[in-house]
C-alpha cells in the first residue's frame, strides 16, 4: 500500500510536466501578444520591454527559463500588472478560492450523500420525490442562473445577504453563504443521484440479506454495511466534482464578485499575460491532480476487493 | 438497425407472438430493439413530456424567420428596458414612463403640473407614436405600435425574438456539436476495439490523458486565446467531448467483435471496413442515441457557460447564456431580462434530461421485452 502509494505521488509530476509544456506553447504559438495595445507602443520600448521579459530569446530558451524558474517557486513578473509578482497575485487570492472550494464541496457531500440514503431508504414516499426533485433541479439548472437567481431573491428582494464582497468586512461571514450554496448545488444534485442509486443497488446485494438474517439492527446494517459499499462510486465522483467545482468557482466569484484566483483566470487569457495565465493553469492543475490522487489513495484505502501491488 | 422484427430464439418468424412469454408471463411480440425502446419510452410520462417540449422548441427555432415576432436585432431606442406587457403597445409604455419621470421631477420642483416645455414634449411623443415608421425587412412598420410580451432588453430589442433566437443557436450548437463529437468517438473508438493491440492503446493512452485535464479550463484558454468565433467554439468543445463516446463504442466493439454474426459475416468475405460500419457500430445504436441525448444539455450548458464568461457568441446574435450574462448585472431594475432566458433555458434542459434519462431506460438491454 505505501509502495502504492509512493509511486503514485511520483507520477503527479509528470503528468504536471506535461501539463505546464503544452499550456506554455499553446499560448505563446497564439496570435497576439502582451504588448499588443490599442495604441502602439514606440519600437524603442517595445524592445525594451520584451528585453525586460526574456522575450527576445528563441522560444526553447524562454521555455528552459521559465521552467527553472518554476523549479525554484517562481511564477515570474505579471505581463500587465508590471509591478507585481503572479506570486504575490496567487498568494493573495488563493485563500478565498480554496474556502470557497472546500466550503461547497462539503456541503454538496453532507447534503448529497443524506438526502441520498434517506431517498433510498424512503423509496418512492414524499421525501424521495422532494429530495430527487430538487436534484433534477440542481442537474439541469446552470450555475449562472441559479447565481444571479438567488442573488435577487435574497439579497436584492429580502435584502439579507450581501450581493457581493467577501469574508472578514463587516458582513462577518455572511457573503460566503450565496457563493458557496451556488456552486455546491449542481454537485450535490449528482451526489445525491449517485449515492440514491448506488444505496439501492446496495440494500439488494446478498451480503445485506445475510446481514439482515443474522437478525443485526437496522442502523447497524446501514452505517456499517451499507454505506461503507455504497460510498464507492460517490468517492470515484470526488475526483470530476472537484474540477467541476474549479471550473465553476471561475464563473461564480464573477458573479458575487469573490476576490478569487477565479477572476485572474479569464483576464489574464484575454490580456495575453503569460506569466499570469501560466501560474493559474499550474496553480488549478496541481491542486485538482492532488485532489485526484487523495481521492484514489482514499478508494484503495476503502476497497478491500482491489489489491495494489 | 433493421426494421424487421426480430423473432426470441428458437421460435420461426410464423411463431412470433403466439404462445411465447416472458419471465413474467406476458406474451411477447417479435420487434425490433427500436421499436421496444419506443414502447418503453411511451410509458414514461416525464420523459415523453421532455419529448414534447423537446419537439416544440425545435419547431419554433426552425421556424423562427417566419413567425409573427419582431426583429432580434432592430435596436428602438425609445424601447429599452421596457417591462413586459400583454396589454399596452410599446408606445404607451414609452408614454408613461416619460410622463411618469415629468411628473417625478414636478413634485421635486415643488410643483403639481407640468411646464408648457414638457408638455409639448409628451404631444410630440404622441405625436410620434401615432405616426413613426420604421423600415424593417424592406417593409414599413409602425415601431411603436409592437407589443412586447416578454419585455425588452437594454437596446430596446424584442426579448421574445431574442430568446427564440438564442435558442436557436444554442440548441444548433448542441446538435453540431454533438454530431460531431459522437462521429470522432464512433470512429476512433470502433478502431481502438477492433484493431485493438498496438493501435489501441495508443489511442487510449490519449483519450486517458486527455480526460485527466481539467477540461473546461483549457476550453477557456483557447476560446479566449484564438479569439471567439462559431468555429473555434465547436473545435474547443467537441476537441475534448468525444472522450466518452470513444470509450463506450471501444468497450461495446470489443464485446461484439467475437459474436457469431461477425464470424459469418467474416466468413463470407465482408472487409474490416464493411464489418465495422455495417454490423458493429449499428449495434452500438441504443447506447450512442441516449449518449447523444446526454450530450446535447451538456453542450448547451458548456456553449453558454463560456458564453456567460464573454467568451461565446457575439453580438449581435444572442444564445440564452449570453442573453443571462446580459442581464446579471442589470436584474434590479429589469428583472424580466434575467428570468425569461433563464426560464427558457432552464425548460429545455429539464427536457432533455429528463428525455434522455427516459431513452437510457428504455433501451436498457435488461427491460428488454418488459412492459
Amino acid at each position: 500500500m505505501t509502495q502504492y502509494i509512493v509511486r503514485r505521488f511520483l507520477g503527479l509530476f509528470p503528468t504536471l510536466f506535461i501539463i505546464i509544456t503544452i499550456s506554455f506553447f499553446i499560448i505563446r504559438v497564439a496570435p497576439g501578444g502582451p504588448f499588443a495595445r490599442e495604441k502602439e507602443l514606440p519600437p524603442q520600448v517595445l524592445e525594451n520591454i520584451e528585453k525586460k521579459y526574456n522575450m527576445d530569446e528563441p522560444l526553447l530558451v524562454q521555455y528552459g527559463m521559465y521552467m527553472y524558474d518554476i523549479i525554484r517557486g517562481d511564477l515570474g513578473p505579471s505581463f500587465r500588472y508590471m509591478d507585481r509578482d503572479v506570486n504575490y497575485y496567487i498568494f493573495n487570492s488563493l485563500p478565498a478560492s480554496m474556502l470557497l472550494g472546500l466550503v461547497s464541496l462539503s456541503i454538496a457531500l453532507v447534503l448529497g450523500i443524506t438526502s441520498g440514503v434517506v431517498s433510498a431508504l424512503r423509496q418512492n414516499r414524499l421525501a424521495d420525490y422532494l429530495s430527487m426533485s430538487v436534484a433534477v433541479i440542481g442537474i439541469s439548472v446552470p450555475l449562472f442562473v441559479i447565481g444571479p437567481v438567488l442573488m435577487y431573491f435574497l439579497s436584492i428582494r429580502l435584502q439579507l445577504l450581501p450581493t457581493s464582497g467577501w469574508i472578514g468586512g463587516r458582513n462577518g461571514l455572511k457573503p460566503l453563504i450565496m457563493p458557496a450554496i451556488t456552486l455546491a448545488f449542481p454537485y450535490f444534485a449528482y451526489i445525491a443521484r449517485l449515492t440514491r442509486a448506488s444505496v439501492i443497488e446496495v440494500l439488494r446485494s446478498d451480503y445485506i440479506r445475510t446481514a439482515r438474517a443474522k437478525g443485526l439492527r437496522e442502523s447497524v446494517i446501514i452505517f456499517k454495511h451499507v454505506l461503507k459499499g455504497a460510498l464507492l462510486p460517490v468517492v470515484s465522483y470526488l475526483g470530476p466534482a472537484f474540477a467541476g467545482i474549479v471550473t465553476g468557482s471561475v464563473v461564480v466569484e464573477q458573479i458575487f464578485r469573490v476576490p478569487g484566483l477565479g477572476r485572474f483566470f479569464v483576464q489574464s487569457a484575454f490580456n495575453r499575460d503569460y506569466t499570469l495565465i501560466m501560474g493559474t493553469v499550474i496553480v488549478f492543475s496541481a491542486i485538482l491532480i492532488v485532489m485526484n490522487f487523495l481521492v484514489d489513495i482514499v478508494y484503495a484505502l476503502l476497497d478491500p476487493r482491489i489489491s495494489y501491488k | 438497425m433493421s426494421n424487421q422484427p426480430v423473432v426470441p430464439s428458437g421460435h420461426d418468424s410464423d411463431d412470433a407472438g403466439q404462445g411465447v412469454v416472458n419471465e413474467f408471463d406476458q406474451p411477447v411480440e417479435g420487434v425490433s430493439l427500436t421499436k421496444d425502446a419506443w414502447r418503453r419510452l411511451k410509458k414514461n410520462k416525464m420523459a415523453m413530456f421532455g419529448l414534447v417540449v423537446v419537439v416544440i422548441y425545435a419547431l419554433l427555432s426552425i421556424t423562427a424567420p417566419i413567425l409573427p415576432i419582431h426583429s432580434f436585432r432592430y435596436q428602438v431606442p425609445e424601447h429599452r428596458d421596457l417591462p413586459p406587457s400583454f396589454t399596452k403597445t410599446a408606445g404607451e409604455l414609452w408614454y408613461e414612463r416619460v410622463e411618469h419621470r415629468m411628473y417625478q421631477l414636478a413634485e421635486r420642483d415643488g410643483r403639481t403640473t407640468l411646464t408648457p416645455e414638457q408638455q409639448d414634449e409628451l404631444a410630440d411623443i404622441r405625436h410620434r407614436i401615432e405616426t413613426e415608421t420604421a423600415m424593417i425587412d424592406g417593409q414599413e412598420v409602425k415601431i411603436h405600435q409592437w407589443r412586447y410580451i416578454l419585455g425588452t432588453d437594454h437596446l430596446g430589442r424584442d426579448m421574445l425574438a431574442r430568446i427564440i433566437y438564442g435558442g436557436q443557436i444554442s440548441i444548433a450548437i448542441g446538435l453540431i456539436g454533438t454530431i460531431t463529437s459522437v462521429l470522432i468517438g464512433i470512429i476512433l473508438g470502433a478502431i481502438a476495439g477492433y484493431v485493438g493491440g498496438k493501435t489501441d492503446y495508443m489511442i487510449m493512452r490519449f483519450v486517458d490523458v486527455m480526460y485527466g485535464l481539467p477540461y473546461m479550463l483549457v476550453v477557456i484558454i483557447l476560446m479566449a486565446i484564438f479569439g471567439r468565433n462559431i468555429f473555434n467554439l465547436f473545435l474547443a468543445l467537441s476537441l475534448v467531448s468525444w472522450l466518452v463516446v470513444a470509450r463506450v463504442v471501444r468497450g461495446q466493439i470489443i464485446s461484439l467483435k467475437n459474436s457469431e454474426f461477425v464470424e459469418a459475416a467474416r466468413s463470407m468475405g465482408a472487409s474490416q471496413r464493411r464489418i465495422i460500419f455495417r454490423h458493429l457500430i449499428p449495434n452500438t445504436a441504443g447506447i450512442i442515441i441516449v449518449f447523444a441525448t446526454l450530450r446535447i444539455p451538456a453542450f448547451i450548458m458548456q456553449e453558454s457557460f463560456l458564453s456567460f464568461l464573454g467568451l461565446g457568441i457575439s453580438a449581435p446574435f444572442a444564445s440564452w447564456g449570453s442573453l443571462v450574462s446580459d442581464a446579471v448585472e442589470r436584474m434590479t431594475g429589469a428583472p424580466w431580462q434575467l428570468f425569461f432566458p433563464a426560464m427558457a433555458m432552464t425548460l429545455f434542459l429539464f427536457a432533455m434530461n429528463f428525455l434522455g434519462d427516459g431513452l437510457r431506460d428504455a433501451f436498457d438491454p435488461h427491460s428488454k421485452n418488459r412492459l
